[in-house]
């Protein structure tokens, strides 16, 4: 009750000086952001307030001051130690000076995004279901909101780290957790759930920002008597999947939010889910203007998976010029190993291009055991890619990678366990890695470079021709957007699963960047050995840490 | 209010899915199921025997039927005909035990019963459409003779024993909560449910209220009064003590089937599962066991979960065999499975015995259920584990 009412004497605060420095809220030091300043983030290169810096989802970045004429001599400004029991996949948050940070296990740490000194750190002890992850915060009004792996929605003082409120948000805990780092729009946090190999059925939620009281649920698998309901065979829907866990990209001119739900379940299984088994691995444009999310349109990238290869990738959309022509698109990619444009206004594939190597993919899964390529977490990852207006290219990092899948004659669910009718494939032949720059003029690649790892760190580009990503293998690279040559590089020593941020404070351009242990996912037999890098040798990490890079 | 609403329906929708400690027991469902049923059956009774005029009433009674069979949950149910039953409908009670359980001894009568519903709902949709009375009829009398066998006979177990035989002669007979102790051997405290590897054997009570502790509709084969227990047999108590018998010869199989706790394994699978584990497991469990970019996979809070989720060995062993190590599941030798699994259940304070863990799936690994072990001394209390050396 005390850190209530204290909560509530901060924001009395921050309300009045809002009003003192207009309704932007941008200039307002220690005011949180408002809408408009959601909606303009894109503009503001002192911070980063959206986990891929803007609502069309778009890692691009204006007013920087690295360029490659000078990225070559970036140097580490600070690290920051963060808990390490599991990789570090967070998008970072950067607001007024202070950066917001989760570990795997959702703990919470606000940093000074000038030093990377601790100012707070919420410790939290969750339930794992099956893998720690967890991609990072939302921000505003004086809080800091993260959904965790135990299926809560926590707020924070933003200014202590003390719980305001905490929510079971998840209807299921024993099948459902959340990884997905919460999305503010107007006064709702829009979230997805992760359940989608555990027999659960994929749902994306708004909660009042204010109370985590829950306003709608959209549920990717229709229900009997809705559209698309029969593309299930028996009861099979009850638990199909498609959950949506890596991201989401909005719209905020027509109040629509672009999502990608994730594979049909049981994963390997597909002979007891006759049917397209919608809207699993599907993109799916909702308006979200009235009480209830209404489907504008849908497209299914693979129908009937029996590989999990769910679109990991979130959306992001942009205006690219295509045939000379300039057209309102948003991009896709899946663990399928493919690559999508489609039109924002009705859905319809623009272009489509494989990223990864492709093989085997029309066999379902059997008893004795199928190499199809690529594998589980190959393709293109969840941390996604970046579309550059100046090069008129998106850049994507992908993983090349086969498997070899099996499925079991059943499938039976068990409460708080897998529900695959299979086991997840088993790594065969080599693993490595792509950083790609698609022409999207002409859909076609601009450049590609083969990489000894898989890349899965996603893309943030600059308006002054630097793309950065990161390998599993630790490196984080900054390349030429024209060429694809690497312009620098720093070998972190852990593994890099998250993706890059930057911001400009105190006069210097920062980016940062997670690195941590392996995980579930990546863990590379290589690692063992000490495989060499691009600096050096690589050995399992067992420290994860937030790294901040910035020019002498 | 509006949002509470949608929240609700968000909820119902999940329902198969709502947080363990809200849902029902399997026991309570059971009986649930039955009501429903019996709902059904008399509307269609009613309709039947009663001198309804006009195409209304029958149509009526045959959606209130359907309703009652069906539950809201299903395209065939029609809200604006009134519910006799409780809303949730046989199918969604037996959906919910098939969904939640494991195999149990009574998934297959509760599968049969599934099966002999939706034939009865077909039967019903068929009088639906019928415009000649005697057609009427001869569907709804098919949807009687279908649900006469979900109803079942109590002394029958398996799909000929319907819900009635399940419940009379299976642990499904148990309520939630109660007390039950070895069938093999005379009670020992009442009231209590005797069980012998999934099937009920008696029911004892205390002699000087016995007639109070008796449940509703219970079949019993035989009575036995002794100086302290009344003792009222199962009707298929002799297939249960027999298994008493055969369970004897087999040395620690029969404790484990006659209590229903006790994993097996030896300390020496324990000791040699060490290895294996740090080898294939560590990376992701943790030196401790307690998870890292995986779950925590011995101690208290795996025991706790294990215990919510309703584990037996059977569903900790299909993971361990066929879903592990996540990068290459199925890749270790049975021997090398069955020795991590032996160190994962020590870890957990299980004591060893000198039956080893089996390389293969054995159907009585499903007889035994994970949770907190009784009189367990961790070596880490804090965790709850113990140390295998």
């Amino acid at each position: 009750m005390l850190q209530r009412t204290i909560g509530l004497g901060i924001l009395a605060v921050f309300v009045a000086t809002v009003s003192a420095s207009g309704p932007s809220g941008v200039s307002a030091q220690s005011a949180w952001p408002g809408a408009d300043a959601y909606v303009g983030a894109d503009q503001d290169s002192a911070n980063w307030i959206l986990p891929a810096r803007s609502y069309s989802g778009n890692r691009y970045m204006t007013g920087a001051q690295i360029t490659t004429a000078n990225v070559g001599t970036l140097k580490t400004a600070w690290t920051a130690r963060v808990d390490a029991r599991g990789p570090l996949e967070v998008a970072p948050i950067v607001w007024n000076g202070t950066m917001y940070v989760t570990s795997s296990h959702n703990d919470v740490y606000a940093l000074d995004a000038q030093t990377g000194a601790v100012k707070w750190h919420f410790p939290y002890k969750p339930h794992v279901i099956a893998f720690s992850a967890n991609r990072g915060v939302a921000i505003g009004d004086g809080k800091v909101y993260e959904a965790t792996l135990d299926g809560h929605l926590i707020a924070l003082d933003a200014m202590t780290g003390k719980p305001v409120w905490n929510v079971v948000a998840a209807h299921d805990v024993t099948n459902t957790f959340f990884t997905m780092q919460p999305v503010p729009y107007k006064n709702m946090l829009l979230l997805g759930a992760s359940n989608g190999d555990w027999g659960g059925i994929g749902y994306l939620s708004a909660f009042d920002a204010a109370t985590g009281k829950r306003l709608w649920d959209w549920k990717t698998i229709p229900g009997p008597g809705e559209p698309g309901h029969n593309t299930w065979s028996g009861d099979s829907w009850k638990r199909g999947g498609g959950a949506i866990w890596s991201g989401l990209a909005i719209d905020p001119a027509t109040s629509t939010v672009y999502i990608d739900a994730g594979n049909p379940q049981p994963d390997f299984l597909g002979t007891i889910r006759k049917g397209a088994n919608l809207y699993t691995n599907s993109m799916v444009a909702l308006d979200i203007s009235g009480a209830k999310p209404k489907i504008k349109w849908y497209h299914q990238f693979i129908p009937h998976d029996t590989h999990d290869w769910d679109p990991a990738m979130p959306p992001v959309l942009f205006t690219g010029t295509v045939n000379g022509a300039s057209r309102s698109l948003v991009a896709a990619g899946d663990k399928g190993g493919n690559f999508w444009v489609l039109d924002t206004r009705t859905g319809a594939v623009v272009y489509h291009l494989a990223v990864s190597t492709q093989k085997g993919q029309s066999t379902e899964p059997n008893r004795r055991g199928d190499i199809a390529c690529p594998n589980t977490n190959g393709g293109v990852e969840f941390n996604g890619g970046s579309y550059m207006p100046d090069t008129n290219a998106f850049y994507v990092p992908s993983v090349d990678q086969c498997g070899i899948w099996k499925s079991q004659g059943t499938a039976t669910y068990v409460s708080g366990q897998f529900y695959l009718g299979g086991a997840f494939p088993a790594l065969y032949g080599p693993s490595t890695g792509y950083m790609n720059a698609i022409d999207i003029g002409t859909g076609k690649f601009l450049w590609r470079k083969h990489l000894a790892f898989p890349q899965i760190g996603g893309a943030l580009s600059m308006s002054t021709g630097v793309v950065f990503t990161g390998g599993v293998d630790g490196d984080f690279s900054a390349y030429d957007a024209k060429t694809g040559n690497v312009l620098w590089h720093y070998a972190t020593g852990m593994t890099i699963q998250a993706p890059a941020a930057s911001y400009v404070l105190g006069g210097k351009q920062y980016v940062v960047v997670g690195a941590g242990p392996a995980g579930v996912n990546f863990a590379d037999p290589r690692f063992n050995k000490g495989a060499p890098t691009l600096e050096g040798t690589y050995s399992h990490a067992t420290a994860a840490q937030i790294t901040a890079f910035t020019l002498p | 209010m509006r949002t509470v609403a949608l929240s609700l329906a968000a909820l119902v929708f999940f329902g198969g899915a709502v947080p363990a400690r809200s849902a029902p027991d399997d026991h309570a469902s059971a009986i649930a199921a039955l009501a429903d049923v019996r709902a059904a059956v008399a509307e269609i009774v009613r309709i039947e025997d009663g001198y309804a005029v006009g195409h209304g009433a029958y149509l009526r009674a045959a959606h209130r039927a359907m309703n009652a069979l069906v539950g809201h949950r299903d395209d065939g149910y029609a809200p604006s005909f009134g519910d006799p039953g409780d809303g949730v409908g046989t199918l969604g009670h037996l959906d919910r035990m098939l969904d939640q359980a494991g195999a149990s001894l009574w998934t297959p009568a509760v599968q049969g019963a599934k099966a002999n519903v939706l034939a009865a709902a077909a039967s019903l949709q068929s009088a639906l459409g019928q415009k000649e009375m005697e057609d009427y009829e001869a569907d709804l009398t098919q949807a009687l003779a279908s649900l006469a066998l979900v109803v079942g006979r109590s002394t029958e177990t398996g799909v000929l024993g319907g819900l009635d035989g399940a419940l009379a002669n299976t642990t499904l007979g148990v309520p939630a909560g109660a007390a039950t102790v070895s069938g093999c051997a005379a009670p020992t405290r009442a009231p209590a449910y005797g069980i012998v590897a999934g099937r009920l054997a008696y029911i004892a009570l205390p002699r000087n209220s016995a007639a109070a502790g008796i449940p509703d509709g219970l079949a019993v084969s035989r009575v036995q009064i002794t100086g302290r227990w009344v003792v009222l047999y199962a009707p298929a108590a002799r297939a249960a003590t027999a298994l008493c018998r055969a369970g004897s010869r087999f040395g620690r199989t029969r404790a484990i089937a006659a209590h229903g706790a006790h994993p097996p394994f030896t300390a020496g699978q324990a000791r040699t599962g060490v290895a294996v584990y740090r080898r294939y497991c560590l990376q992701c469990h943790g030196a401790d066991l307690q998870g890292a970019a995986g779950p925590a996979v011995s101690g208290t809070e795996f025991l706790a979960n294990a215990q919510r989720n309703k584990w037996t060995l059977s569903d900790m062993r299909t993971t361990v065999f066929e879903n592990m190590p996540f990068s290459n599941p199925g890749s270790l030798t049975p021997e090398q499975y069955a020795n991590v699994m032996a160190f994962l259940l020590a870890s957990s304070c299980f004591s060893a015995g000198s039956q080893p863990f089996p390389k293969t799936a054995v159907p009585v690994l499903a007889q035994v259920k994970l949770g907190p072990v009784r009189g367990a001394k961790p070596s880490n209390p804090n965790l709850g584990t113990c140390l295998v050396r």
